[in-house]
């Protein structure tokens, strides 16, 4: 199995629980943005317990969970917004 | 995008800024000598939330998606209604008490599609584009509660609860 680079940004108090802006992570191919949230969640159970509350992005464009990842992709985990 | 929109998104103000927002300069540049019109919007930091003194806040964005879904919401405006010029511009970083926040200012012909997209376009940023703001009070600090943020908002958005 090739395995993929990604980037991970973490925003709001999804920054605070994971002590990063930003992380480099490695997953296998066929990998989709809820297996990258779910191994952040195992690592961080309190980032888990946001899940319904988050939408994540890929590209800078709102994304789907079920959406398959390929090697280069930025993917975000946006916490509920305040703008404004 | 169409390459029309495209073309004329290119006149409208976009900015995420770290200094203060400068109002009146800002207005100024949307009116043009055919307009009649221009509404605005000019959010800024109240003192209090939820019954405690706020001292300041700070607002944070993804940039990069911030910026791209601002701009869509200017361009979705202009595809929908008789409106001039646009600005959305957004202050990140430390604001003080009575700061502007966001400005939002839209010029038009005549002053009915001015008020639409002015409402339009604060209740989309507020649910549709990344950027949180965190408060600060005597003895502690705490992210905004906010909206699932989508794609929908940007296009098609309902009331805003905030």
């Amino acid at each position: 199995m090739r395995h993929m680079q990604i980037r991970v940004l973490f925003f709001g108090q999804l920054k605070e629980i994971v002590g990063a802006s930003e992380e480099r992570a490695e997953l296998s191919e066929g990998a989709r943005v809820e297996d990258l949230f779910e191994r952040y969640g195992r690592r961080f159970p309190k980032l888990a317990e946001f899940r319904g509350s988050i939408a994540p992005s890929l590209n800078q464009e709102y994304s789907d969970w079920r959406t398959l990842l390929t090697a280069g992709d930025e993917v975000a985990f946006l916490p509920p917004v305040s703008g404004g | 995008m169409t390459q029309q929109s495209q073309t004329a998104a290119a006149e409208d103000i976009v900015r995420l800024v770290r200094e203060p927002i400068d109002a009146r300069a800002t207005i100024e540049l949307l009116k043009a000598p055919e307009d009649g019109a221009l509404v605005v919007f000019d959010g800024f930091v109240r003192n209090n939330f939820k019954g405690k003194s706020t001292l300041y806040l700070e607002y944070e964005a993804y940039e990069p998606m911030a910026y791209g879904k601002m701009r869509e919401i200017s361009a979705y405006l202009r595809d929908h209604l008789a409106i001039d010029r646009i600005a959305i511009v957004h202050r990140l970083g430390r604001l003080e008490i009575g700061e502007t926040s966001v400005l939002i200012a839209v010029s038009s012909a005549h002053r009915a599609a001015a008020f639409d997209a002015c409402r339009y376009a604060i209740d989309a940023l507020k649910r549709g584009v990344p950027i949180w703001k965190k408060e600060y009070f005597v003895g502690g600090a705490v992210w905004a509660e906010g909206e699932k943020p989508g794609q929908q908002a940007i296009s098609a958005p309902g009331p805003s609860t905030c």
